[in-house]
């Protein structure tokens, strides 16, 4: 539960104004969507795990309802249905709160957040996933953060291709990817004693996961199996892109973000500021998403937290 | 600069002690103060002394960059922090513990688990099916069985000297509890260079 009041208030418009207004200047179109929907939706768009972190209630019939813990389902089924004649690629942005249970440890306020996000629906390859990475740095570079920012990329196929590779029992791949989540070193090499694999080794070192190019040459080197392999390729084409579009400084590459492979099948992303504990952005290529309501095609989007780029923005401007 | 949360008590003299050996020293007046926000004699780090189960709070808000507590803080919190390194110290073990050795066939009906380590001992029984009810203290665990508070108890043992003064006798290993660093997420993005340093100065110290 959080108040938002006069400058404040003011501030938390700015934000979502510059937000939209670079979504608007790439010809991404606004929509709103329902705050409250068939609790359906949102397992078949998120998955069970993290739908159940949702709100959930019962209309008078028994009928299961949540308030949405997400945008990007809602706008995943509009494009497989209302949406299934219009011609490709569809552009979609929105700025609307979003409700989610949160683990004691968190603010209770944290209940509710406003994201600010946009969707690519219809579009694969490198030039979408491109552009959600130039509108995520061209928002953060017109929000006054000094450059004290950082949006991470991966690849999740890599992960994934490992994983396959050293042929994991669900359980032990989940504690894989767990141990190279919380990027526990010693854990890792304990547990990769046990498979015969040149290949695991690549996740061994978290200190070599995260960085500029080099981190991606690092990988070459222990990484032959074909799945990885081409994720690599399509990870350094677009490190070439941001390259050449003079970015590099405000991009790093992070082979060990791996926090939500059940959801994302390509491109991930994470966004970081200064002065905020947790990320305030995520996003991904999820091509998986709309063929779960019927229509089964590429998409890309990314989320920012409008609510936590606010408290940055408020805190910098007391201390200045 | 980073900031350093330390966990009180058991930790925080062999948490200095490695810190010194990689280099990072807090100087005799400033340990023998009683201010909890410290910088050491570089300043490129400060230290906030903190009671052991905040340290995760500390770190995964972002206030603290890094910190230094015990495994067994860590499996008690639902913090979503990094942890690069087991510093190895402090180390300790998890145990179940009990008067009676067989007490985990002899008790009769529900067994009744007093400890300061609710998840822990959740997780613990739940693994294998026993059904339990936690009876959650702060401290002096080690009395709950004697008093008849609970047939056994889920606590963190050092020597094993606590536990024989008060007739308890290890039932279960849990497992194995030492000091971990951890680090927040966005700390370890945003202060790459700094937290590397950091990481490596404590590898080559270990």
């Amino acid at each position: 539960m959080r108040y938002y009041i006069g400058a404040e208030a003011r501030l938390r418009r700015t934000v979502e104004d510059v937000a939209m207004s670079v979504f608007e200047g790439w010809n991404y179109e606004e929509v709103i969507t329902p705050s409250v929907d068939y609790y359906d939706l949102f397992e078949q768009g998120m998955g069970q795990r993290e739908a159940q972190r949702g709100f959930r209630f019962t209309d008078n019939d028994g009928r299961l309802l949540a308030l949405r813990p997400d945008v990007t389902s809602s706008v995943a089924r509009m494009a497989a249905t209302l949406l299934s004649e219009r011609p490709r690629p569809l552009r979609f942005c929105y700025a609307a709160p979003v409700f989610r249970q949160q683990t004691q440890s968190h603010a209770e306020w944290r209940r509710e957040n406003t994201q600010l996000g946009c969707e690519l629906i219809g579009a694969g390859g490198k030039s979408a996933d491109l552009e959600m990475l130039r509108l995520a740095a061209e928002i953060l570079a017109r929000l006054n953060l000094e450059s004290r920012y950082c949006i991470t990329i991966n690849n999740v196929e890599i992960f994934n291709g490992v994983a396959a590779q050293l042929n994991l029992s669900p359980s032990a791949r989940e504690d894989f990817r767990r141990l190279i989540d919380t990027r526990a070193a010693a854990e890792l090499q304990r547990f990769l004693q046990n498979y015969d694999s040149r290949e695991g080794q690549v996740f061994a070192q978290p200190a070599q996961l995260t960085g500029k190019l080099a981190v991606i040459q690092t990988a070459r080197n222990l990484i032959t199996n074909e799945r990885s392999v081409a994720a690599l390729n399509v990870l350094d084409e677009l490190w070439t892109e941001i390259e050449s579009l003079g970015l590099q400084d405000v991009f790093d590459i992070d082979l060990g973000d791996v926090s939500s492979l059940d959801y994302y099948t390509g491109l991930s992303l994470k966004i970081f500021v200064h002065g905020a504990g947790t990320s305030v952005g995520r996003g991904g290529r999820y091509d998986g998403l709309t063929g779960n309501f019927g229509r089964a095609e590429p998409a890309v989007g990314f989320v920012l937290n409008l609510d936590a780029l606010t408290e940055v923005l408020g805190r910098k401007g007391k201390h200045d | 600069m980073i900031t350093i949360a330390i966990a009180k008590g058991r930790m925080q003299e062999s948490a200095l002690a490695l810190l010194a050996r990689a280099g990072i020293r807090l100087s005799e007046d400033a340990i023998n103060s009683r201010r909890l926000a410290l910088m050491d004699e570089t300043g490129q780090y400060r230290f906030i002394f903190v009671k052991p189960a905040d340290v995760p709070v500390y770190v995964e808000h972002g206030i603290a960059d890094c910190g230094v507590v015990g495994r067994d803080v860590l499996l008690e919190s639902e913090a979503d922090l990094l942890l690069p390194l087991d510093l190895g110290i402090a180390r300790c073990r998890l145990v179940v513990a009990a008067a009676d050795p067989e007490a985990m066939t002899n008790v009769q009906g529900m067994i009744r688990v007093a400890t300061k380590y609710s998840q822990i001992a959740r997780a613990h029984f739940g693994a294998r099916g026993i059904p339990v009810e936690i009876i959650q203290l702060s401290g002096s665990v080690e009395l709950a069985p004697a008093l008849g508070l609970a047939d056994m108890i889920v606590d963190l043992v050092e020597t094993g000297r606590t536990l024989r003064e008060n007739g308890l006798t290890v039932v279960e290993e849990i497992g194995e509890s030492t000091g971990r660093l951890v680090v927040n997420r966005a700390s370890y993005q945003l202060k790459a260079e700094e937290v590397s340093r950091l990481l490596n100065a404590l590898t080559t110290a270990m």
